[in-house]
């Protein structure tokens, strides 16, 4: 086993993590403003970890700066999503 | 090895996959369905990224990307027009007209 392996099993071991942490937070939560939190975890800390795990699975640097683009740019939508759904749901009033 | 991480990966994202479909049926707000639809196309993309990485294929990069950028967009048209079918359901149940926070009277 590799150097590289070891940091993606450890990445995809924290993504594994994340997730579950999310999903069951998704489910079981009562207050709509914690299931906004627990889907955020899942959306972004989750596949961002596994994108952190991929990088060091890549066959070549063609790869490597591909999957750093995408990570640029989900960095930057994913939080923005989830900050427009919960003003959505502060402005309709509806985390009852 | 590789392999079988990559495998691992496939599994636990087709269980978050399965898991906010769930979410998107059950609902029960238009507000948890949007965040199921945020997580599974989170999800859908990092499908794509993982199966680039397996196949050794670089388009799928290049359409992972772009399907990142009109799931963010598709993400803000919904959310543009999804207010008013939100407040349209709280005027149903209280029989009240629902006003937002932040409107003067």
């Amino acid at each position: 086993m590799s150097i590289a392996e070891i940091i993606a099993l450890l990445a995809f071991t924290a993504a594994t993590v994340f997730g579950c942490a999310g999903i069951a937070g998704l489910f079981l939560k009562k207050d709509a403003y914690s299931r906004v939190q627990f889907g955020a975890l899942t959306s972004t800390t989750s596949v961002l970890s596994l994108f952190i795990g991929l990088i060091f699975l890549s066959p070549s640097v063609g790869f490597i700066a591909r999957i750093a683009v995408i990570i640029a740019f989900f960095l930057i939508s994913s939080p923005t999503a989830s900050y427009i759904v919960t003003r959505l749901l502060w402005q309709s009033d509806s985390s009852g | 090895m590789t392999q079988t991480l990559l495998i691992w990966a496939q599994y636990l994202l087709l269980f978050f996959a399965v898991a906010s479909a769930v979410k998107i049926l059950i609902g029960p707000t238009g507000a948890d369905r949007l965040i199921a639809l945020m997580i599974l196309s989170s999800v859908t993309l990092g499908f794509l990224v993982l199966t680039a990485v397996e196949k050794e294929r670089l388009i799928y990069l290049d359409v992972a990307l772009v399907y990142d950028i009109f799931g963010f967009l598709g993400l803000l048209a919904i959310a543009r027009f999804l207010p008013r079918s939100l407040m349209r359901s709280q005027e149903k149940d209280t029989g009240k007209p629902v006003r937002r926070k932040n409107e003067h009277s």
